[in-house]
């Protein structure tokens, strides 16, 4: 007797021209009502061949690529690709340049994840007042940027060796006003969204990746430690003297988009206390060291990782003695991140699916490259 | 016959503490000009043209779209509107010219004539809300005896607007946002009309000047307002919050826009929609929330009167402002507010504000019943208050209780190890 | 009936109406039968205007235009290829047949009843509404709402998947 009213699926496309895609990504629901019951991701959209191209240009050529492949933290990028590069050609960094990348790519964590907890919101639909809360404060970080490198956004500031220009008188000033302002910021960030009704109601129980999901699909970053895995390569693998300085690495609790955003706000703390520390402790000395513009590494291969804001960048070069890489791979962290989104969108409504695309964080330029 | 409220003006023409006087002036002469029957014609246009001139215009332009947009400005920490004249108090009108000159496309495969007709169905109702609101003491267009029942039957005829928008644009992402409208607003009316029944409940029958109040009229509500010095909001504090979810619910605005809702699906039932077409939808939502505002302010906080003070500032000025006070609440969610879901808020209507709302009806109900035995003694009412915001605030907390919600009092903030690792189970991370 | 624009305006509501009714019958497309259903209410609802039954009139416009019509838009919405427009269909002659007897019926029955028409009709307000809906005809307003009661808990049975079914029997 109790037959169910059957109804009919229907395929909708989420993107490329989406406001919520960030980019142009699509995703290929198949929906029943609004019942996800079917996601296939579509991307490719912005691919721009940049393996390709940065085999015909040379090693120190190559770092405003890196910048264009993440366009939202491209000081993590180039620190990738440089440490790459120096490991291929075994060049030590004096101690002054390391202290400065790290506090460039502390720098750059904060104004990228400013990005992404303000996008997240603006996904789960407070209308724009987050988002540009966000932009208030990633807008002086960026002035710092430009007062050091001479760019906002593509920085280009690292160079094999070390970094391009020693910093600026204005520069720590600039850097002790970050200090003081973020907290509030952070506090007021708080008690507008993670203490939020509707808020919490969007986003607990919703994504939830559990530990296993998360390692099986060898997911990073924040969409790891969401899950509750304490992995950063920061204290796994350091680099740059990550080991010298004192800080706590956030985990979530069950895994769900809730705990992705709360993480990232607790990494914009611990890089505060990054900072503070490294700009305390800024060792004089020459900020890079010699290496000859037409770079040729010996014969060999090198991979570097770094933990970048959206969780392991990794870089992989292999050198014929050429003055170019012969091979230039870049393991995005957005691309791999995005692998988990079909497990974790289907079984829910649209309005999740744009939260749990929003919490996961993706960059379009870094997953098509 | 006169009752002693009318004695708030003089009858001078130039008496703008009501502003009736001078219409009656320009119809009584025109009345001796025009050929018998024409002058309703004319008393219709003269409302409407006065009505948006003092009120709705301004109130449009300069509350729905100016300030909405220079108050969510600052509290986005910008500037908000201020290139086009000074401050940018022409942008609103910068818009509309811009709206006027653009394409309005029609995609191919939609249904032509709906289509094109869903914004003007939208358009009506919104000017038509506004004859039964009381600006003052004889300020109202049509004082009709059942104007609440007006007002509810004229704002349920724009769903069917928004709906046909949705379908007809042959878009799925319109087609969601139809969807999620026709739900939200069978679920959403119901507390609604419930809420409002508790307003009508207790301002019926209350004697005036020898007669009765009738609790249906608007203009009756005023007056009840007036003889008890006392807004129905004190009264009803669960009303007043009921009626204002479900009409934000109803009206799309932000906590709950989902049928509009722009990160989800684009732009919900107006994604299609460019030009002016989509101008006539974006201006009358403001319409509507405005008439909304201004029919809380009569219903709720007690219309054009304020405490005596009508006699000396016009009653329609009092009124004006506290519709746009009303409105701010308005603006001040939709700058702070994420949106809920679809299945959420439909469970939030039903199962959160419907009980709640009969509990209030109750309580008004049975307060009613005993407030008239006592003869309506004035005393008793100021008691009622007391009572009803202490039993308000016990029903939200209890249902609230009862129905497992526990509100988080502090921001959650993630746990924190200190050493890299593998999995770490809630409970077991080591504090540093 | 005073006046010339009484007058007017009833015959401009027939109009609206027996138009708008004739296109629910004649159009193709299921959702435009609907929007002409609409409007049919609308028009009936200025019937009653015209009539002084103010609360009537409002209340039609409410339950008709805003609960009934969005419910059928809602069913709508869940008929599969709604939007498409309906052929032929061999039930058209006897359907002619079986409205051209119920219309005979009908111009029968009004010409053969004897019109009271009053002066005035009396003013009905809500209050005398109300009590006598709850005083002389509390029983079939109660049976009403009885049978209201069976239609939702009808829908809802029916509206249930198999699962649920399966879990509030565990429950």
């Amino acid at each position: 007797m109790t037959q169910a009213i059957k109804s009919e699926p229907f395929i909708l496309n989420i993107g490329p021209q989406h406001p919520s895609t960030h980019g142009v990504f699509r995703i290929k629901a198949t929906v029943d009502g609004e019942k996800v019951i079917d996601a296939e991701m579509v991307m490719g959209y912005l691919h721009r061949s940049m393996e390709k191209l940065a085999e015909e240009r040379t090693y120190t050529q190559n770092i405003p690529f890196t910048d264009r492949t993440d366009y939202l933290s491209s000081m993590s990028n180039n620190l990738g690709y440089c440490l790459a590069a120096e490991k291929l050609a075994g060049i030590e960094v004096p101690a002054r340049g390391s202290a400065i990348r790290v506090i460039m790519a502390e720098l750059q964590r904060l104004a990228s994840h400013c990005m992404a907890v303000g996008a997240f919101s603006n996904d789960t639909g407070a209308w724009q007042t987050p988002v540009m809360w966000c932009f208030r404060e990633r807008e002086k970080i960026l002035d710092i940027f430009e007062v050091t490198s001479g760019a906002r956004l593509t920085c280009n500031y690292m160079r094999i060796g070390g970094v391009a220009f020693d910093l600026r008188p204005q520069f720590e000033p600039m850097v002790r006003k970050i200090l003081k302002d973020f907290p509030p910021f952070l506090q007021e960030m708080e008690d507008l969204l993670s203490g939020n009704e509707i808020f919490i109601s969007r986003t607990r129980g919703v994504g939830v990746l559990s530990p296993e999901m998360a390692t099986n699909s060898s997911l990073s970053g924040p969409m790891l430690r969401g899950s509750g895995i304490a992995w950063d390569l920061r204290k796994a693998d350091p680099y740059c003297g990550y080991d010298l300085y004192d800080f706590d690495i956030p985990i979530g609790y069950q895994g769900d988009s809730f705990d992705r955003f709360i993480v990232r706000l607790e990494e914009m703390r611990q890089s505060l206390k990054i900072i503070q520390q490294a700009l305390d402790g800024l060792p004089s000395g020459p900020h890079s060291t010699q290496v000859p513009l037409a770079l040729r590494p010996p014969k060999g291969e090198a991979y570097a990782r770094i933990e970048s804001p959206r969780g392991e960048l990794g870089y992989y070069l292999v050198s014929d003695e050429g003055p170019s890489p012969y091979r230039f791979h870049i393991r995005p962290p957005s691309f791999i991140n995005l692998s988990a989104l079909r497990e974790m969108t289907v079984g829910g409504t649209i309005a999740d699916a744009i939260v749990v695309l929003g919490s996961i964080d993706i960059v379009v330029g870094e997953i098509d490259r | 016959m006169a009752p002693y409220f009318l004695a708030l003006s003089t009858n001078h023409w130039y008496d703008i503490r009501d502003l009736s006087n001078i219409s009656r002036v320009i119809l009584e002469g025109a009345d001796k000009i025009l050929p018998f029957g024409f002058v309703y014609v004319l008393a219709a246009l003269l409302g409407f043209v006065a009505s948006f001139l003092i009120f709705v215009l301004p109130s449009q332009l300069y509350v729905g779209v100016y300030g909405e947009r220079k108050i969510i400005g600052r509290m986005q920490s910008r500037y908000g509107p201020n290139r086009v004249g000074p401050l940018g108090l022409l942008q609103p009108i910068a818009d509309a010219i811009k709206l006027l000159t653009k394409e309005a496309l029609t995609p191919t495969k939609s249904d032509r004539l709906v289509m094109y007709v869903a914004p003007i169905i939208f358009v009506m109702p919104a000017v038509l809300l506004f004859a039964v609101i009381p600006f003052g003491p004889r300020m109202v267009f049509a004082n009709i005896p059942v104007s609440l029942l007006y007002f509810l039957a004229i704002s349920s005829v724009p769903v069917i607007a928004t709906f046909m928008a949705g379908w007809s644009a042959n878009n799925k992402y319109s087609l969601f946002g139809a969807m999620r409208i026709v739900g939200m607003t069978i679920s959403y009316e119901v507390p609604l009309v419930m809420a409002l029944l508790g307003a009508v409940v207790i301002t019926s029958g209350a004697p005036f000047g020898g007669g009765v109040l009738n609790g249906m009229a608007l203009q009756d509500m005023v007056l009840w307002s007036r003889e008890f010095h006392m807004w129905v909001v004190f009264v009803q504090p669960l009303g007043i919050a009921i009626y204002f979810i479900c009409i934000s619910a109803e009206l799309n605005r932000t906590p709950t826009d989902i049928a509009e809702a722009e990160s989800e699906i684009v732009a919900g039932f107006l994604t299609e929609y460019s030009g002016m077409k989509w101008g006539l939808f974006y201006g009358m939502d403001i319409g509507y929330a405005i008439a909304a505002s201004a029919f809380a302010a009569t219903v709720f906080l007690g219309g054009w009167t304020l405490f005596g003070l009508e006699k000396w500032v016009p009653p329609w000025m009092i009124f004006i402002g506290k519709t746009h006070l009303f409105y701010f609440i308005f603006i001040w969610t939709r700058g702070t507010l994420p949106r809920l879901r679809s299945d959420q808020l439909m469970a939030f209507a039903w199962k959160f504000l419907l009980p709640l709302s009969l509990f209030n009806l109750f309580v008004i109900t049975t307060e009613r019943m005993i407030w008239s035995d006592q003869d309506y003694a004035k005393g008793l009412i100021y008691l009622f208050a007391v009572i009803n915001a202490v039993l308000a605030v016990g029903a939200v907390y209890f249902w609230a209780r009862f129905n497992g919600y526990k509100p988080e009092n502090t921001p959650i903030r993630p746990r924190l190890v200190k050493n890299s690792g593998g999995f770490v189970p809630v409970g077991s991370e080591v504090k540093s | 009936m005073d006046g010339g624009g009484v007058v007017f305006a009833f015959y401009v509501l027939s109009a609206v109406t027996l138009v708008a009714a004739g296109g629910v019958m004649v159009s193709r497309n299921l959702f435009h039968a609907v929007l002409f259903l609409i409007l049919t209410f609308v028009g009936i609802a200025g019937f009653f205007v015209l009539l002084s039954a103010d609360f009537i009139a409002m209340a039609q416009v409410i339950i008709y235009v805003g609960a009934i019509a969005v419910l059928v838009l809602f069913a709508i919405l869940l008929t599969p290829r709604a939007g498409r427009n309906n052929g032929e269909t061999r039930f058209a002659a006897p359907g002619i047949l079986l409205s051209v007897c119920l219309a005979a019926v009908f111009l029968f029955v009004i010409h053969d009843t004897a019109w009271q028409t009053g002066d005035l009709a009396p003013s009905l307000g809500v209050a005398e509404l109300g009590e006598a809906l709850l005083t002389t005809w509390v029983l079939p307003f109660e049976m009403a709402s009885v049978l209201l009661t069976a239609a939702l808990v009808g829908a809802i049975m029916l509206a249930r998947t198999p699962q649920e079914e399966a879990e509030d029997a565990l429950a």
